[in-house]
């Protein structure tokens, strides 16, 4: 390979350094700068159809994402609408109970529904105050609607609420129309009103309160309203179901008073 | 009309090179044209049509006239040895033989500039531009045959 064949490279090399050497010292020569313009002119052409081409595309996910985001948006305000509900309507029950607090002489504590109660047989309820709340056996639980129970095991801090729907619970009511006396009893679902006389007339409807005779609730505290009065003819007390007020599938906070 | 085709060609790379990229990158498309009229013209016409490419490319930079315009001349000239004047061309030769020349390439005009002009970029990015270039470029090379290759 002769050193011949070499020469326009070196040429090349040679001329590339001088070019470059006199452009460093006198400043730049464009000889080719008359490319410039064109190419810019073709460049911006290109640049704009590649533009109007692209746009749509990219419209359409901007659109796509914008809608996801207001999607994913829309998800947490519906969220956040259903707390501000839920707070709103715990504000409303609590200022029931405090209005019943300031009503009820012998209020003892508001406590919350954390559970059923350990029985599966018994219709109990778990509430969150104990003896160190002052709540004892035997205190009658009410909401602003109605009575719910009494207590029958006072642990430290919770309790458990025997509800005036079981079958073990009892209480002395009246009519309030009537003033008639009778003994509310639970069913399991609702209560039964027994000893009224197939002669005292009972209409349904008829509100039904507790009598204070017992010595266990307080008097007049709503228990519920007469839903069925059937007279048999081989009994002779009527057949009186009564529905409570206050439902029970749907406790939150109540108030615990005394005897 | 074959210096026609390769000016098309030439602007149509110039234009595609800036808007591709990878990882930030842009490919080295004139060098692929270069190497192509190198290895199919030969040394001198390969030399001569890479200095003038490489002059529209340091033009339409603009920056000094020169960089491009040696190492393109340099590209042109010593492809013709990857076509059978030195080795026996095979794809892996060409696959072998873009990536050194862009490599080759993009090495001269950083010490060209960095001579005569301000190094354009630091030292450790020019590595890393040259090999992804380099790994580019390569693809095209099992397919820029010489006219006698099988």
């Amino acid at each position: 390979m002769s050193l011949r064949r070499f020469l326009p490279l070196f040429l090349l090399i040679l001329i590339s350094f001088t070019i470059m050497t006199y452009q460093s010292n006198k400043g730049i020569t464009a000889p080719l700068g008359f490319i410039g313009k064109p190419l810019d002119r073709v460049n911006a052409l290109v640049h704009s159809i590649s533009s109007a081409v692209r746009e749509p595309f990219r419209k359409m996910l901007i659109r796509e994402s914008e809608l996801r985001r207001l999607r994913e948006e829309n998800g947490r305000l519906l969220a956040l609408q259903e707390k501000y509900r839920e707070l709103v309507s715990e504000n409303e029950r609590l200022r029931e109970i405090l209005l019943l607090r300031e009503r009820e002489r012998r209020y003892v504590a508001a406590a919350r529904v954390v559970s059923k109660g350990w029985d599966r047989w018994a219709n109990t309820i778990i509430i969150d105050k104990g003896v160190r709340d002052g709540v004892a056996k035997d205190m009658a639980v009410i909401t602003p609607l109605g009575l719910v129970g009494k207590v029958v095991v006072a642990g430290d801090r919770s309790s458990q609420v025997l509800l005036i729907t079981d079958l073990n619970f009892s209480a002395s009511v009246k009519v309030q129309e009537t003033r008639q006396e009778a003994i509310y009893s639970g069913t399991g679902n609702d209560g039964s009103l027994k000893y009224i006389s197939r002669e005292d007339p009972i209409s349904e409807g008829s509100v039904v309160v507790t009598s204070g005779f017992d010595g266990l609730f307080p008097a007049e505290v709503p228990v519920g309203y007469v839903s069925r009065a059937t007279n048999r003819s081989s009994d002779i007390f009527q057949d009186v179901v009564v529905r409570p007020f206050q439902d029970l599938t749907r406790l939150d906070e109540v108030a615990v008073v005394k005897r | 009309m074959k210096a026609a085709l390769v000016a098309i060609a030439t602007i149509l790379a110039l234009l595609l090179q800036n808007r591709i990229s990878i990882f930030g990158i842009p490919p080295a498309l004139t060098l692929v044209i270069v190497y192509l009229l190198g290895i199919r013209l030969g040394a001198l016409k390969g030399m001569l049509a890479g200095a003038l490419i490489g002059a529209v490319e340091d033009s339409a930079a603009g920056g000094i006239l020169g960089p491009a315009l040696l190492s393109k001349g340099v590209v042109g000239f010593s492809a013709s040895f990857a076509s059978g004047g030195l080795f026996r061309w095979t794809p892996v030769l060409g696959v072998i033989a873009v990536a050194l020349f862009t490599v080759l390439d993009g090495l001269t005009v950083f010490v060209a500039r960095f001579l005569y002009e301000t190094p354009p970029a630091p030292l450790s990015r020019v590595v890393v531009v040259l090999v992804v270039q380099g790994i580019m470029n390569a693809a095209a090379g099992p397919f820029i045959r010489p006219p006698h290759a099988e």
